[in-house]
């Protein structure tokens, strides 16, 4: 095959060719269908025990085999899929469609669910992006210490904070307190960050 | 507890007032140890400016620390007040100089309680870094920012003998986390100056 593809550099398997001239057999309509599904999927990639569930019933109502079926829509999702990862526009989504023998109403079709859930799919796609011991979760409190076992009277203002930590094997809770001075110089030091952040950003 | 401060009248026998401030302060230093744990260097060097054993010595620390630690709770400044913890008839100099190193110390014990004071763990020390991810499993080019804070934190005592060991923990927050806690924080700086300004 000479013809060359956007979102890989290597010729596609030959299943994906006959995956895609198997997609073309079906009404538009039922094609729209799957991909809905499909652009479902890949918004709320943890909701594939509903993905299953519709496929088989789009099996059910059409009579076809649940097997070539999910073989089929495999293909139909991994294109997009690729398609995100590459940051290839919908333009060339739909060229590399065709080329893989997809009709051109078809293609377009797939194109335009790109181009319209693109943002929400970008945006999925980086809150992935693997984080290191990322912060999910900050409780605080502060107050003034009235008195204490070797002060009868205190008044020393301090700040407690609880950080939720993912580790990656289930959440760490890592508890602190600040002074007064702490506080503010962490307060300024954070700010100094968000800015350096939004400069980047 | 009730404890005979007339075991201080010992300490008369110092030579100068100098040996008295640091007769203190290392009674302050030691306030939560038994006599049994006060240190043996300590005990001896009295035992000699006192002349007495070490036993006594021991005693007369231990009962100075107790001093000590009644004056820094009430802390109060007023002098009378601190007359009034000895008992009546006690040596009239010796309550006078007493009075007077505390009062001198006051500050310094006060501040020193509450940074010792129960608490959880402390913060020691924090730093950050910004980075940008470039590129990743998900999406191969991007560009978000993302920061990483280290915060250094004491660890709670386990044994006395030894110094509190420290925690380094490590998060990575994204530009909206970030934004998240800017806004937690500067909520508790409002809060902060609008009782500072009652």
């Amino acid at each position: 095959m000479a013809s060359t593809f956007h979102f890989t550099k290597e010729t596609p398997p030959d299943s994906m060719f006959s995956d895609f001239q198997a997609l073309n057999k079906f009404q538009n309509e039922l094609f729209s269908q799957l991909v809905q599904f499909a652009f479902h999927f890949l918004l709320e990639p943890s909701k594939s025990a509903r993905l299953m569930t519709q496929l088989e019933e789009f099996a059910q109502e059409n009579s076809i085999g649940v097997g070539p079926l999910r073989n089929v829509f495999k293909s139909l999702v991994s294109l997009p899929n690729s398609a995100l990862k590459k940051s290839l526009s919908p333009q060339q989504l739909q060229e590399d469609l065709q080329t893989l023998g997809l009709s051109e109403e078809k293609s377009q079709l797939v194109a335009s669910q790109f181009e319209a859930n693109l943002l929400t799919l970008s945006k999925g796609a980086l809150s992935q992006t693997l984080m290191v011991n990322q912060l999910v979760d900050i409780e605080w409190k502060f107050g003034v210490t009235a008195s204490s076992s070797e002060l009868d009277k205190v008044g020393n203002t301090f700040l407690q904070l609880k950080l939720v930590i993912n580790t990656g094997n289930g959440t760490k809770n890592v508890y602190l307190e600040l002074t007064l001075p702490q506080f503010y110089s962490f307060l300024h030091e954070m700010e100094k960050a968000k800015a350096s952040l939004e400069y980047l950003g | 507890m009730k404890i005979n401060y007339s075991d201080l009248e010992i300490l008369t026998k110092l030579s100068s007032k100098q040996q008295m401030v640091e007769l203190c302060q290392q009674a302050f230093l030691f306030r939560k140890k038994s006599p049994a744990h006060i240190p043996d260097t300590l005990v001896q060097s009295v035992t000699q400016m006192l002349g007495t054993s070490a036993l006594d010595a021991r005693q007369c620390i231990h009962t100075l620390s107790h001093l000590l630690k009644a004056a820094v709770f009430q802390g109060s400044t007023d002098p009378q007040a601190i007359f009034n913890l000895f008992p009546n008839g006690f040596h009239k100099n010796l309550r006078d100089l007493l009075t007077k190193t505390i009062l001198d110390n006051m500050q310094a014990w006060k501040a020193e309680a509450i940074g010792g004071q129960v608490s959880l763990p402390k913060l020691l020390d924090f730093d950050w870094r910004v980075d940008t991810k470039t590129s990743s499993d998900a999406v191969a080019r991007m560009s978000v920012p993302t920061c990483i804070l280290n915060l250094e934190i004491q660890e709670s005592q386990v044994n006395a003998q030894q110094t509190q060991g420290t925690e380094n923990v490590n998060v990575e927050l994204s530009k909206e986390t970030l934004d998240t806690m800017l806004d937690g924080l500067g909520k508790i700086r409002d809060q902060l100056a609008s009782v500072a300004h009652r």
